[in-house]
């Protein structure tokens, strides 16, 4: 197997930062590029790599497609990026694609909506409180805003309490583990490294294209030469592309539903049955235990359980039923052929995630019972979505389009995630969201599902690795 | 029960008059169920329809191919039927289009000379998949109806039936839908296949099967020697790199806009040469034979998705033309390709130019996924019009919907009820 070069890659592939609980993601224009790759090159040793766990501050860099071009990388180089890193997320087809139209429509996002070209660089800044992140994002504001680059949009991110996401359920349990990184796991959740980084062997045995550069263009001989064009040098290497998505969540509808949705006879509130319709829209219950396993009711202890499956125990839904966010994004065994190839076909369209939460919380113990009755309706609140993968069309927009919003997934009709996905598409004839609970004698079948999340912004970037970093910086 | 037929017109396109006919055509797509040329949702015979002008290559095997229009129906037999209804709510439509090809009728519109055309002019598929089993649109679209009322009724009753038993549930429900006008067809089961076309089904597979038995001495060595050659020969071909461009890729999947199905076009040369076109006939009329008695379940060698799909061999056997209808994106459909049925479709692809490499015709070929993707897509060419009779109903939907509807007759026991309830 291949050694995976740490130094190389920027950290935040390998770690999330978990103890750096402060961060703040920079979206920057680009003024003056020679001015702003020489603040590159300056401090390219302040770029957090990932064989360093650090415990004070990180940063990490990364590109949308115009901010290569506004660099002045060459057009040879930027034509071996893949047509939808060029493309980004907002063209008529990726609008339909990913779900992004009604009030997702990135005509009216508050940065990186259609036709700007503002969106050039995103720096992901971590801190281990609140006061070291300030000072580093003074610093690095002053160094750059008003000088060679312009703030298309701050992004503030919260910390909230047992890694719970806005509407109270414990977020982010389920990720591949890279194959050759660190930790060892089981073979089903041990993933190819090329499926995240790029210039390594992917799910297929193959190396994903990989952008290229003349070696002409290479002057002081810092990338690797590409092993699939000769004579040129690979600037993908050890470099991955990031999907940024600002997903606002709107808490108070997702409780209203449930609690329209659950009353008692009387009209009274029903809070479990709340939580319980909450859960079966997720998959998961508010602890992160899986339904899949444990049915009836919440348990702490499985809370972070990930090795279950569906084939066996849930293969008729009445666990978690099939249109749950968590069995659409993954289905691991369920993919309609044989076990081991579904369990196959899933991992060819994995995403490694790094988000964090924005906004302050509805109630800050995250508990979904103190958020129901809470009446805190100050604010908005959401999901900065972050993760990675090499190929953008099989990963990330795959989810989004043949699992999160495909009304036909695995055999349904006009379901799509009850949680994240668009309820209002504009060719569709039933333009609400509905949502099937299996159940013996017959499933409940909700109807008026309303969009509990908005998407508000977003961009393709190339994350370079550090060596790549070294060149952009010198071009 | 309902058979079906593909319909496939291939003519050359006048000198000059591609850029009119395209710009016609897309007249056509603009409003494809009700245009005035060739109003599609008129015509009840159809699930599929589509227009692709597939471009001249200037030399496959030494010779020219030209501009063509390819026309194509999957339809509910007889063609008779089709054809005269093709041509009552469309024949100065399709005459107009066709009459900036060459090989077409002249003179004045003619409708009876139009059917007699189309009748004879249909070139017969080399390989022909029916993914939506023995169902005719109507089948189809009344069925999707029955479901979709079924669930309204059970939305509205929810409450007070969850209560009962699974028996009296289902009885509640065949009473509430017998009780509905729209839904007279439905009180008596779909007509099962004639004994006849069972029978004739079943010894057509007996007597091929049996034949094979008799032959194998014979049979099998020459399989082996045939193999054999085939791998020399695959051995000494060079490999022809696919040139994909960005521009392309984006016209392409710009088409995608549905939400539920999209079609997939490809035009691909055949490699040169006698043995390799024999094998390739040999393993495309093979699978047109086994096809109706192997994927009867809606599933194309393990692919769920497909509702129709056809292979032409066209120009004296110079060039394959794909044409398929499936539920999803094309992205993901070709993924479906190399996860579930790569070797089976390696089999019937590698015989053209530009295939991954395989060895043996099911070694290597679309397991190679990159070369297998940049394959289809440079093969992929932009279908001008298509037209589908259900865009909202999947494969999955279509037997699901049947399922639930064969379970309105004859009694159950609690334990089948339930299990009938579960479909819902």
């Amino acid at each position: 197997m291949e050694q995976i070069e740490l130094k190389d890659l920027q950290g935040l592939i390998v770690r999330g930062y978990a103890e750096l609980q402060s961060a703040a993601f920079m979206v920057l224009k680009v003024t003056d590029a020679p001015v702003f790759k020489k603040w590159l090159q300056q401090h390219i040793n302040e770029v957090t790599p990932g064989n360093v766990k650090p415990t004070d501050t990180a940063m990490n860099i990364a590109f949308t497609f115009a901010g290569l071009r506004a660099l002045g990388l060459n057009k040879d180089s930027l034509d071996s990026f893949p047509l939808e890193f060029e493309d980004g997320m907002t063209t008529r087809q990726k609008q339909a694609l990913l779900g992004d139209f009604g009030n997702s429509d990135p005509a009216n996002w508050q940065w990186g909506q259609k036709g700007n070209d503002d969106t050039h660089v995103l720096l992901a800044l971590y801190a281990a409180n609140m006061p070291m992140l300030e000072s580093l994002c003074a610093t690095v504001k002053q160094q750059l805003v008003g000088h060679c680059a312009a703030e298309v949009k701050m992004l503030d991110t919260s910390n909230l309490v047992k890694r719970k996401e806005h509407f109270g359920f414990h977020d982010g349990i389920a990720q591949p583990t890279i194959d050759g990184l660190s930790r060892k796991d089981s073979p089903e959740n041990t993933v190819a490294a090329g499926e995240f980084i790029l210039g390594y062997k992917n799910e297929y045995g193959q190396y994903d294209y990989s952008p290229v550069v003349p070696g002409a263009a290479d002057k002081n001989n810092v990338l690797p030469a590409s092993d699939q064009v000769s004579g040129m040098k690979d600037l993908g290497k050890n470099g991955t592309y990031l999907v940024f998505r600002q997903l606002e969540q709107d808490v108070h509808s997702f409780w209203n539903y449930m609690d329209k949705k659950t009353k008692n006879e009387d009209g009274s509130c029903n809070p479990e049955q709340m939580v319980k319709l909450a859960s079966k829209m997720v998959g998961r219950w508010p602890s992160g235990a899986p339904l899949a396993l444990s049915p009836d009711k919440d348990s702490e202890t499985m809370a972070d359980m990930d090795k279950f499956g569906y084939r066996q125990g849930d293969g008729d839904g009445l666990k978690c039923p099939f249109a749950s966010h968590v069995r659409r994004t993954n289905p691991r065994d369920s993919i309609d052929t044989d076990k081991k190839t579904s369990i196959k076909i899933a991992n060819k369209h994995r995403i490694v995630r790094r988000g964090r939460s924005y906004g302050s919380p509805v109630e800050e113990s995250m508990d979904p019972m103190d958020i129901i009755k809470s009446d805190n309706k100050e604010g908005t609140r959401g999901l900065h979505f972050i993760c990675f993968n090499t190929n953008l069309t099989l990963q990330f927009e795959f989810i989004q389009n043949f699992w999160v919003n495909n009304p036909k997934f695995g055999g349904l009709y006009d379901e799509r995630d009850p949680v994240m996905g668009n309820h209002s598409h504009p060719l569709d004839s039933r333009q609400s969201g509905t949502f099937s609970v299996e159940n013996h004698p017959i499933r409940k079948r909700h109807t008026d599902v309303p969009e509990f999340v908005t998407v508000k912004g977003g961009a393709y970037f190339f994350l370079p690795g550090i060596r790549a970093l070294t060149f952009l910086a010198s071009i | 029960m309902t058979l079906h037929g593909a319909l496939s017109i291939i003519l050359n396109i006048k000198q000059g008059m591609k850029p009119q006919l395209i710009k016609k055509l897309q007249e056509v797509d603009n409003d494809v169920n009700f245009n005035s040329i060739v109003p599609f949702k008129k015509i009840s015979t159809i699930h599929f329809a589509r227009f692709v002008v597939a471009d001249s290559d200037p030399n496959p095997h030494g010779a020219p191919i030209l501009d063509r229009l390819v026309f194509t129906t999957n339809y509910d037999l007889p063609e008779e039927n089709h054809i005269n209804e093709l041509v009552k709510y469309a024949g100065p439509g399709l005459w107009d289009i066709f009459s900036m090809c060459d090989g077409f009728l002249t003179g004045s519109y003619d409708s009876k000379r139009l059917a007699d055309f189309l009748h004879t002019n249909s070139k017969k598929s080399a390989t022909f998949y029916v993914g939506v089993g023995n169902r005719s649109v109507t089948q189809i679209t009344q069925e999707h109806k029955l479901r979709n009322a079924v669930q309204d009724y059970l939305d509205e009753h929810c409450s007070e039936l969850t209560t009962k038993d699974a028996a009296t549930i289902r009885k509640s429900i065949v009473n509430h839908v017998n009780g509905m006008q729209e839904f007279a067809w439905a009180r008596t089961p779909e007509p099962p296949a004639s004994s006849a076309y069972k029978m004739t089904r079943g010894l057509k597979i007996a007597g091929v099967l049996l034949l094979l038995v008799i032959l194998s001495p014979i049979i099998i060595p020459f399989v082996l020697i045939w193999w054999l050659i085939m791998l020399l020969i695959e051995i000494s071909e060079k490999d022809v790199p696919c040139k994909l461009d960005k521009a392309h890729v984006r016209a392409l999947v710009e088409r995608e806009k549905a939400i539920v199905q999209t079609q997939f076009s490809a035009v691909g040369n055949v490699k040169p040469g006698w043995f390799r076109y024999r094998t390739m006939m040999f393993l495309l009329t093979l699978t047109d034979f086994l096809a109706p008695y192997l994927y009867t379940k809606g599933k194309l060698s393990g692919i769920p998705t497909v509702h129709f799909a056809r292979w032409l061999i066209v120009n004296e056997g110079r060039q394959m033309i794909f044409l398929s209808n499936f539920d999803g994106n094309s992205e993901g459909y070709l993924r479906d390709f190399i996860h579930i049925a790569a070797k089976q479709l390696t089999l019937m692809f590698t015989h053209t130019i530009g295939y991954p490499k395989t060895r043996l015709m099911l070694l290597g070929g679309a397991k190679d996924a990159k070369g297998f993707m940049e394959w289809a897509r440079e093969k992929q060419v932009i279908t001008n019009v298509w037209y589908s009779a259900y865009p909202d109903v999947s494969v999955k939907n279509v037997f699901h919907n049947s399922q639930i509807r064969d379970g309105f007759y004859g009694d159950m026991t609690e334990e089948q009820a339930r299990k009938w309830l579960q479909l819902l």
